[in-house]
């Protein structure tokens, strides 16, 4: 009994190693390797005892100025996204927890079918669109298209964390002769926190992180991080690798550690989003 | 709030249903009629009926792309939904430190996918790469991704379910904690074994959940693009395109909007198929647990 309590553990901590490995060694290789000196990232096998220097970073900061104008593209985008969907979904999810008709259980339909979309679908249509009414290589534009592609989920997420505050606190505040709009801001956006923070998560990721619509839609004004990092990979006959690791590693930290801070928001977003939505 | 007030709903539904119709949905109804007309830049467009869809359906670069898409998703969400089972039934199964353990699976979702295919083209790299070294040190061969087709095709596979894992895995792990103990204790009790116990309470307990999982990630790993175009732009000679880049390819490089709009709607049906399949499954589940 004992030997096979014994062999279980041993069993189970190997498939705990290989899991860690699994989804942290690619993430640490590149920390570590945009830390390395010069010719010690290709040695083979891999060092992991080095004296670490910023060379690659000085690199980076001295011939990728289009890189840090990316990061800050990346933030105001980001931000913009965040913000619209937040505030459309938090909305809408109110008026489909608290009230019922046909039509807006229809419209919850519509909103999931929506999802089915595939993203490029939209870029047809809306590449010579945007051109011609001249928002091309704009912020506003990322950030109005990621908002888009989140408010569905949003909607149906916001709408299950606010069935869950009870309506008793509606009424009690339009006893007191609060509005509509004031009940959401005072009662229903307070109580409907994690709510708010499961969204935000899945908007931050999604836009901090996005290529195909940054691909299609900015050229050099608005051009977000991950497509100059994509530019870094792409100079096929000369990648340099240092460079491309202290780069992914500035675009990677900031947003890596939001996920483990939020990690409980991101769980309850996802659990709900895929059984409600 | 009655029918008759329904108008004082309208101003906190507006934002949503603006961007929605504006963005997704009146463009994508847009997509059809595009399809159904040759057209290209500074050309107006001529009604051909279906025979973008015809063009597209016996071009063989798309059959090709289709190819490539299916055996994607058939092999990484498969092979990723039996790692997330796997993984869930050992957290699910008392671990130490397990809420470390959960970030650290996680850590992959906030990896964008650029960054993702930069790791993987190092890690793989034919000549400086750590996991080739790895796989020649231990005997095997190395993926040779920039030239062979196929190899390439399992990188992608590789990275797809590395990036989606922590979704799969999340949903599956939820479902398998909200099975109650007591069920487990009562198997126990009735003298079944742990595998009796796997087998006639955690799967069936567990099939809407595997269900949903399967079904999102079908149908998102069936519109895989950045990780193809940023590891291979499709080629060699368009041999590892998927159907997301052959869509990219035709409206962007050849101006073709007639046949990209209709694989674009191939897109929106192979989709729409997938999920009405699936939900209509579901239903014949959950009505077959009922009885």
């Amino acid at each position: 009994m004992r030997t096979k309590k014994l062999a279980i553990g041993i069993g189970k901590a190997i498939a705990v190693v290989a899991i860690l490995v699994w989804s942290l060694f690619p993430i640490g290789f590149i920390v570590m390797s945009s830390l390395k000196p010069g010719q010690d990232i290709f040695a083979v096998p891999p060092k992991f005892v080095f004296s670490p220097t910023l060379q690659h970073y000085v690199q980076l900061w001295n011939g990728w100025g289009v890189f840090f104008g990316g990061l800050l593209n990346s933030t105001i985008i980001t931000a913009g996204a965040t913000i619209i969907a937040i505030t459309a979904s938090t909305a809408a999810g109110y008026v489909y927890s608290r009230y019922s008709s046909r039509m807006l259980n229809a419209s919850v339909m519509f909103l999931i079918i929506v999802r089915l979309i595939p993203p490029i679908v939209v870029t047809l249509p809306l590449f010579p669109i945007i051109n011609a009414i001249g928002l091309n290589d704009t912020h506003i534009v990322l950030m109005v298209l990621y908002a888009t592609f989140f408010v569905s989920l949003g909607t149906v997420l916001m709408r299950t964390f606010i069935d869950q505050i009870p309506r008793e606190l509606d009424e009690a505040a339009q006893i007191d002769g609060a509005g509509r709009m004031t009940i959401l801001r005072r009662v229903i956006v307070p109580l409907a926190a994690p709510g708010i923070l499961a969204v935000a998560v899945f908007v931050v990721v999604f836009a901090w992180n996005e290529f195909l619509f940054a691909f299609i839609f900015t050229g050099t004004n608005a051009k977000t991080a991950p497509l100059v990092i994509s530019e870094m990979i792409g100079s096929i006959d000369g990648v340099d690798w240092g460079v491309l690791f202290a780069a992914s590693t500035v675009q990677l930290i900031p947003v890596l550690l939001f996920v483990i801070f939020m990690n409980r928001y991101l769980v309850a977003g996802l659990t709900a989003g895929a059984t409600k939505g | 709030m009655r029918l008759n007030k329904i108008t004082e709903a309208i101003p906190f539904l507006a934002p949503v249903q603006i961007l929605i119709l504006s963005v997704i949905v009146i463009p994508s109804l847009y997509v059809i009629w595009l399809s159904l007309n040759a057209s290209s830049f500074g050309q107006s467009a001529t009604f051909v009926g279906l025979d973008n869809y015809i063009q597209v359906l016996s071009d063989p670069a798309f059959l090709r792309a289709l190819g490539n898409t299916v055996m994607i998703v058939i092999f990484a969400v498969h092979l990723e939904l039996a790692l997330g089972l796997g993984m869930a039934l050992l957290f699910a199964s008392g671990l130490p430190g397990r809420r470390v353990l959960l970030v650290a699976v996680l850590a992959p979702y906030a990896v964008s996918e650029v960054i993702a295919v930069a790791m993987w083209r190092f890690l793989f790299d034919p000549d400086v790469g750590p996991v080739t070294a790895m796989l020649s040190w231990l005997g095997l061969p190395m993926l040779d991704w920039s030239f062979e087709p196929s190899h390439a095709l399992i990188m992608i596979g590789l990275l797809t379910i590395w990036l989606h894992l922590p979704f799969t895995f999340i949903i599956l792990y939820a479902a398998r904690l909200a099975i109650p103990k007591d069920l487990y204790e009562a198997a126990r009790i009735d003298g079944a074994t742990p595998f009796d116990a796997f087998k006639k309470v955690t799967m069936p307990l567990l099939g809407p959940a595997i269900v949903v999982a399967l079904l999102f990630r079908y149908i998102f790993a069936f519109r895989i693009f950045s990780e193809v175009w940023l590891m291979t732009q499709g080629g060699p000679a368009r041999s590892t395109e998927v159907v997301a880049v052959y869509l990219y390819q035709e409206a962007f490089s050849y101006n073709a909007f007639g046949t990209a709009a209709a694989t674009a709607w191939i897109m929106v049906l192979a989709s729409l198929l997938l999920a009405t399949g699936y939900v209509f499954l579901l239903r014949k589940q959950v009505a077959g647990n009922a009885h």
